[in-house]
């Protein structure tokens, strides 16, 4: 603020030399993005001393000495514009956002705004415009690449997939590291509705893709635990603030439209051999049986055109029938309009939106909808009460979600398995129902009933979520003075999913078919308030408040579960001969209180506390309080001290806070539950928990120290922020898994202490800046180092997921990071390979660490040029520091399929190694042998499926062109843009065979870098159209 | 003005004890599960863990089926996944009983039994528990060696996360004890098993029958020793023949499946050939049947597409299966010419059978040849052969074998003392077809039936049939110290290497 008011305070003084001016140019400033006048803007003419600022209404008058006068018109936080004054009088300029540049004023915890100078921690920003035209469906996937720190991954899944978003790594074992969203202070639900396992499943997606981005003004990431300190225990992995839109003062209604639509295509990397078909041994079907045995085998021989039997009894040429994924794949397709309007006078305002996104997915037959309807209204009454209230409708509706991992149902699998000289095509069957056979029942293309036709999977396999969500809030403020203040909220997150998952009659593996009917209802309810003093004494200024909150969530899941269809292809849960009906329902709730005292001196001394206690439903009554402290402060130098020209700003920061967290309901007593119908007129009942209760659990507390700078040279064109962190996660709620054989999975412990330590550095650069020609680049960088330092007494690590070859382990394991990859490699002896006796490889006999499942390294760096009224913005994305267990190669190598299995079908294998006891021996495996020694390795050498899974991707592209106001000027557009926007355009750096280092089947936790046959990573590609009227 | 600030600055501090203390209670209820019980009658959690020995889908696919069935050669399959049939590894299907049986019944008799043990109001519950774990038991350590017992199923109570595998040897002697004192408990008066026994679904709160149910396992459990300590094995089977087994089909142990209305009611083998029918009837059994002119053939066969009885060969897949047929190599073999089994014996409702009483009576012929018993080796043979032909009537009508039929096999195939070994070795395997867990642990005792093991490319026994399973691989990761120690003293986990009582003769 200080910063402008010098601005506006020279600008004006110069304007008392304006008394030679020859002739008088006016017009009107307004923002781009909101359409708005912008008052306060500097005017100057070039090479002079002359100047002025817009007044309230955004307007100006000046006085220039001639025709070639140009006017230099900027404002802290746009990009600067020169206009040649030529023979205009008027000249109106439409000033578009810098996004560069850091605003002074930024959102902190519990919506308290404050000046980015007084903050002892790093906050990250992103502008709203940012995400609006390349954008993403899921919120989450949008920030990819943005924030320093912010690790964002999402599943191989399509449209609706959820997202994994982690802010400077993972800080808790078991619970989940996703951050918490607030939507205008208010906390919103984002629980991952469901995810593949290893056993298949689909990606149910996640709580942010209700989100619509052209609601969303502003974001900003409390990354450390002491920017988050006051959301307490739900602080532990950051918070996410959204800030939307909302009306401002402006004459008559504003409208603006804004159209987008993209295609997508998938990216396809694979390179599979296309020389050997189906067959076993180098030898071709002769049979159907045979050609259904080797549905997905292709160690047949060589591809050489003459007629073979396949999976359908139909012989055609042994030849290689082209790309099955050019010929299975759809191109997507994503249109979405969003109508907003908006308007209001000092005393109010309001914005309503609507918005409606249709999406056809890649996979075919799957695809998503979106509808979405925001109103936000602001009002005084009188001098002292101020009014908020938001309300977001949406519904959603979700088909076909593909299933990933394993092969039942998933199209994927049986796309990426399949022989060369099997066309996909000829899967079809019967046009009117594809996959299906003259009887209507699944064609089979395998005698493996679990290797689902992919048209079956794709087309007869069904299931749909729709999503009806509410989510309110409602502010009432008062200010007893002008320095003390009231405030009391409630917000609401409200909604429910009707799920419906059926497996048709007639599916292979599944033969009388079955389906699932559920719903699920999720609510979140936050009470709040705050009393809050800002007064300067002096040069002590104060900003004061305490406040607390109740939190109230449940989550309710209905299903009927109906299976074996009596009437065949009626599949209705009420001709399910089987049916079941289930009911869970957990809740919990926080009760809080929390205050914080800022002061500083002469505003370059800050000085910051905070407490909160909060008190959990989920823990025994004696250990269900915790505190949470935090301290911060901040030294602006360049305020204090003189400092050379060239130094713009400079802030130095450090803070320290606790935070923590508790656990899932239900975690602290053993509890029955009774099972079924019953049998027979018997009750049956088990044992709720699979993993073990514990009474004694503590809150898990997170500590962190954070220090850093903030550096701006040459009038803010060079900045550099710099944040060091050392967060400690003790006493950590896991649920450490234990052998089974103790009845349970696992046990609900206080057991674990991690560490994650970084860096993150920001840097922004304008290179070039002239009247017509802008270069700004931001670049952003994380290392994160993340060491699990301690487990319970005897527990060397905990387990997370497998891969379904089940022979690759995610563990988080002493002294290593969190999410390791564990397998095992060939043994060796003396450093030699270990052969049998046949010459197939052994395997380790020790599970041992492959690699790590979640980068450690992230980075982005976006490139933005305007010329005139031409924009051109890129970000790369960059990732490295991970390895991903490649289940689709491991696939390819078990069934012929991958490039590297060619070596010695015609000759055989001829190597030497060591024998199982040491001794050097040389191999021979004989051509029809050959697939024995890749399967083994696929079967039990899981090293060779391990990748470096680092990548460098061109993730965002934004061509614009903004129509310039003087073509407007006689229409009724206020403003209008057109851009090419692409994401996810080109994989530019990746070392991983076929497939794409990003696609993981999950985004849970526990199998981070495992893949296996997700849907192809997709790039989007199409146009933005936004025009105001 | 102040007023008013006195007024909002009460209302806060109202606001302050809501949010806070007084909210306590409210708070803790919140964790209080409303779809939970506290407290639950161990009676029913005994009925679901009788379910849960019947066996799920998992496990009776994997180990009854595509292991036991086909190692034994009851069943065979072209596939390579029925890896039993070719004597090839899959670790998921080689672990599946271990995986399953632990956190399913062995959890839920480990609760019925520490909430039972010391309440002398629930004597029958306590008493059928120790039963039912042994019998659970007993299946896990046939099937693996060492495994983990005395610390199994307790998480919860002891906090022993990393349970240690126990010796055979010492798991034997404990089964035998609780099976010995398990009927001590047992009190007619008590009305644990709810009205009329409801909750005891084998015998209906019959305690007589699970005393004879005890003492048939045991004769079954002490005979297995045979090889390695016959003279505990004597005192075991002398001791459950003085204690009173079995005595008529009324006695089998059994549970009574139904249609459902979920997968928990349904019998698991019923369940696996609604999805699973690719598995034929093995050469091996069905010649055995057809050249006795057993009567069985069939109740337990269907005829193939020509209308005759034929077995499929074990160890082949669809392409060697040409060479075996004699077909040319560009046509095929359709797995319509075999025999598969009779759909009537795998309905998700058809009964499972835990113990019958033929077995109990071919177990006391052979005690009596061994003069342990001062029965008639003959008589017990012809009362097993009848009583095995009798019960498969519960099966339904088309199991069901007339008198007249069985006189006409025991007239032909009359019983040789000379023989009498393997005459047993082979009715028992017959008479345990669909308890294929009982039926290989019985041949690798005996050694009868003599079968000729195939030989697959790739199989990992050097072409023996296996002698036991692989542990579930999951142990290696989350238990490895303890299974580790297992390896050490039972030998390497291989399906050549032989358990405690399957001593090398």
């Amino acid at each position: 603020m200080a910063l402008r008011s010098v601005l506006i305070l020279s600008c004006l003084l110069l304007l008392g030399n304006a008394a030679f001016a020859q002739r008088n140019v006016t017009g009107t400033i307004t923002d781009l993005s909101t359409d708005e006048s912008l008052p306060g803007v500097n005017i100057l003419v070039q090479g002079t001393t002359l100047g002025t600022v817009t007044n309230v209404e955004g307007s100006y008058t000046i006085s220039v000495p001639d025709e070639n006068s140009i006017l230099v018109i900027s404002s802290v936080g746009y990009e600067t514009v020169e206009e040649k004054v030529g023979n205009r009088s008027t000249i109106d300029v439409v000033l578009s956002p810098d996004l560069t540049q850091l605003g002074e004023v930024v959102v902190t915890a519990l919506g308290v705004e404050k000046q980015r100078k007084s903050l002892g921690y790093s906050v990250s920003e992103v502008k709203g415009e940012s995400l609006v035209q390349a954008r993403e469906i899921n919120l989450g996937n949008a920030l990819s690449g943005r924030v320093a720190g912010v690790n964002v991954s999402s599943a191989a899944t399509g449209p609706a997939g959820s997202s994994r978003v982690v802010i400077r790594g993972s800080s808790s074992l078991g619970g989940n590291n996703n951050p918490l969203y607030v939507v205008d202070g208010v906390p919103i639900d984002n629980t991952q509705l469901g995810a593949a396992g290893m056993w298949g499943g689909t990606d149910s997606g996640d709580g942010l893709s209700s989100i619509n981005p052209d609601d969303i003004a502003e974001i900003s990431v409390l990354k450390g635990n002491t920017a988050a300190a006051l959301y307490g225990s739900r602080a532990s992995n950051g918070v996410i603030l959204i800030t939307t839109k909302k009306g401002t003062a402006r004459k008559g209604i504003g409208v603006e439209v804004n159209s987008n639509l993209v295609f997508e295509n998938i990216i396809n990397n694979f390179d599979f051999q296309q020389e050997y078909g189906h067959g076993s041994r180098g030898v071709k079907p002769v049979t159907q049986d045979e050609a259904l045995s080797y549905g997905n085998v292709s160690w047949g021989d060589q591809l050489d055109g003459s007629d073979v039997i396949q999976f359908d009894g139909v012989s055609r040429p042994y030849s290689y029938t082209g790309d099955p994924y050019k010929k299975f794949y759809e191109t997507g397709l994503t249109f979405t309009n969003t109508l907003s309007l908006y308007g209001g006078n000092e005393d109010a305002n309001y914005r309503f939106s609507a918005s409606n996104l249709d999406n056809d997915a890649v996979m075919p037959n799957a695809g998503y909808n979106r509808k979405n309807f925001t109103m936000n209204v602001n009002g005084k009454f009188g001098e002292r009460f101020t009014f908020s209230a938001k309300a977001q409708y949406s519904i959603e509706n979700t088909e076909n979600r593909p299933r990933l991992s394993d092969s039942p149902g998933n199209a994927n699998f049986a796309v990426g398995t399949l022989p060369p000289s099997i066309d996909v095509t000829d899967a079809q069957g019967d046009p009117a129902k594809l996959g299906a056979n003259a009887e209507g029942v699944e064609l089979p293309i395998s005698s493996n009933i679990y290797l689902t036709n992919p048209y079956w999977g794709a087309y007869q396999f069904q299931n749909s979520d729709d999503r009806q969500r509410m989510i309110g809030s409602a502010i009432l403020r008062y200010d007893f003075t002008d320095w003390l203040y009231l405030q009391g909220r409630v917000g609401l997150d409200h909604y429910n999913v009707r799920i419906t998952n059926l497996e048709p009659y007639g599916t292979a593996y599944k033969t009388l078919g079955g389906v699932v009917e559920g719903k699920r209802t999720v609510q979140e309810v936050n009470a709040d308030f705050l009393l809050g003093v800002d007064k300067q004494f002096g040069s002590i200024g104060l900003n004061a408040f305490v406040g607390g909150n109740q939190m109230r969530r449940f989550d309710e899941n209905m299903s009927i579960n109906g299976q074996n269809f009596n009437i065949p292809f009626f599949s209705a849960v009420s001709n399910a001969a089987n049916q079941s009906p289930s009911l869970t329902y957990n809740q919990k709730g926080i009760n809080s209180l929390y205050g914080s005292v800022e002061v500083n001196y002469n505003e370059f001394l800050y000085l910051t506390v905070t407490g909160r206690n909060d008190w959990f439903s989920t823990l025994a009554p004696d250990k269900n309080s915790i505190f949470y402290p935090s301290v911060g402060g901040s030294f602006v130098f360049s305020e204090a001290l003189a400092m050379p020209s060239w130094v713009s700003f400079g802030k130095v920061r450090a803070a320290w806070a606790q935070v923590g967290g508790d656990t899932d309901p239900y975690n602290i007593d053993l509890t029955y539950s009774l099972v079924g119908q019953g049998h027979q007129g018997a009750a049956l009942a088990g044992i709720s928990q699979e993993n073990i209760p514990n009474a004694n659990l503590q809150p898990l507390s997170v500590t962190e120290t954070e220090v850093g700078f903030d550096l701006r040279f040459f009038e803010d064109r060079l900045g550099v922020d710099f944040a060091y962190y050392d967060r400690n996660t003790e006493n950590d709620i896991v649920s450490a898994s234990i052998s089974s054989t103790s009845g349970y999975n696992g046990v609900v412990v206080n057991i674990g202490e991690m560490r994650n330590s970084g860096i993150e550095l920001l840097v922004t650069g304008q290179p070039v800046v002239t009247s017509n020609f802008t270069w700004e680049v931001v670049f952003n960088m994380a290392q994160n180092n993340n060491e699990v330092l301690q487990l319970a007494e005897g527990i060397e690590f905990l387990s997370g997921d497998q891969a379904r070859s089940q022979n690759v382990f995610v563990r988080h394991a002493i002294g290593y990071p969190y999410a390791s990859i564990w397998g095992r490699r060939q043994k060796t002896i003396d450093g030699q390979k270990v052969y049998d006796a046949d010459g197939l490889p052994v395997r380790s006999d020790d599970i041992e660490l492959l690699g790590n499942g979640v980068h450690d390294f992230t980075s982005g760096i976006t490139n933005s040029f305007r010329y005139k009224n031409f924009t051109f913005s890129a970000l790369i994305d960059i990732k490295t520091g991970a390895d991903l267990f490649s289940g689709t190669n491991l696939t390819a190598y078990g069934q012929g399929l991958h490039k590297a299995t060619l070596e010695g079908r015609e000759t055989g294998l001829t190597f030497s190694g060591v024998n199982e006891n040491g001794e050097a021996t040389t191999f021979n495996i004989a051509p029809e042998n050959v697939q024995d020694y890749y399967s083994r390795l696929a079967s039990d050498i899981t090293d060779e499926f391990m990748y470096d899974a680092s990548f460098a991707k061109l993730r965002s592209v934004q061509i614009g062109y903004t129509l310039p106001s003087s073509l407007l000027s006689n229409t009724p557009f206020a403003a209008a843009s057109v851009s090419f926007v692409g994401r996810n355009l080109l994989l530019l750096w990746s070392n991983v065979d076929n497939t794409d280092p990003e696609s993981t089947y999950s985004t849970t936790n526990n199998s981070q870098g495992l893949e296996w046959f997700g849907i192809p990573q997709y790039r989007t590609y199409g146009f933005n159209v936004n025009i105001k009227f | 003005m102040k007023i008013l600030s006195y007024k909002i600055a009460s209302l806060l501090l109202a606001g302050l004890f809501m949010v806070s203390s007084c909210d306590t209670d409210e708070l803790i209820e919140l964790n209080e599960n409303p779809n939970a019980a506290t407290e639950i009658d161990p009676s029913y959690m005994l009925a679901n863990a009788m379910l849960r020995v019947s066996g799920d889908r998992y496990e009776s696919w994997r180990g009854i089926l595509i292991y036991s069935s086909t190692m034994i050669q009851h069943m065979a399959a072209l596939q390579t996944y029925w890896a039993g049939d070719k004597y090839l590894y899959n670790n998921q299907y080689s672990g599946a009983l271990f995986e399953s049986a632990y956190p399913n019944y062995v959890k839920l008799l480990g609760a019925v039994l520490e909430q039972t043990k010391d309440d002398p109001t629930k004597g029958n519950v306590y008493g059928i528990a120790r039963i039912m774990w042994v019998l659970g038991m007993s299946r896990l350590t046939d099937m693996y060696g060492d495994i983990p017992y005395s610390e199994a199923g307790r998480g919860f109570y002891d906090n022993t996360y990393s349970p240690q595998y126990d010796a055979q040897s010492a798991i034997y002697a404990d089964m035998l004890m609780q099976l010995e004192q398990a009927p001590s408990t047992f009190d007619a008066s008590l009305n644990d098993l709810g009205a009329d026994g409801v909750q005891d679904i084998m015998f209906g709160g019959n305690m007589g029958k699970w005393e004879k149910f005890a003492n048939s396992l045991m004769l079954r459990l002490g005979m297995r020793l045979i090889k390695v300590d016959p003279a505990m094995a004597q005192e075991y089977v002398t001791k459950a023949i003085a204690g009173g087994v079995m005595e008529n089909n009324a006695d089998i142990a059994y549970i009574q499946h139904t249609d459902g209305p979920e997968g928990i009611n349904q019998n698991g083998l019923g369940q696996v050939f609604l999805a699973d029918d690719i598995q034929r009837l093995s050469a091996t059994f069905l010649n055995m049947l057809t050249n006795t002119n057993d009567p069985r053939l069939m109740a337990f066969a269907t005829t193939n597409v020509d209308g005759i009885y034929k077995g499929l060969p074990n160890g082949y897949d669809a392409t060697t299966i040409k060479v075996y047929e004699g077909v040319p190599a560009d046509s095929s073999v359709s797995i319509e010419l075999y025999s598969t089994t009779n759909p009537d014996m795998v309905k998700v409702s058809s009964p499972m059978f835990f113990q019958t009483y033929a077995e109990v009576e071919f177990l006391l012929a052979e005690a009596a040849l061994r003069g342990w018993h001062s029965g008639n080796a003959a008589e017990h043979y012809n009362n097993g052969v009848t009583a095995a032909m009798e019960y498969l009537s519960m099966y339904g009508e088309s199991t069901t074998i007339t008198a007249e039929a069985i006189d006409q096999y025991l007239a032909e195939n009359p019983f040789s003392e000379a023989a009498g070994m393997e005459m047993i070795g082979e009715q028992y395997w017959i008479a345990t077809f669909l308890n294929e867990y009982e039926s290989w642990a019985n041949w690798r005792r005996t050694g009868y039936p003599v079968l000729t093991p195939v030989s697959y490319p790739g199989n990992i026994t050097n072409g023996q049939i296996p002698r036991r399973l692989r542990y579930f691989e999951n142990e290696y990761g989350s238990n490895g110290d303890a299974v580790n120690a297992a390896i050490a003293r039972q030998g390497p986990d291989e399906f050549t290497t032989r358990m405690w009582w399957d001593v090398s003769e």
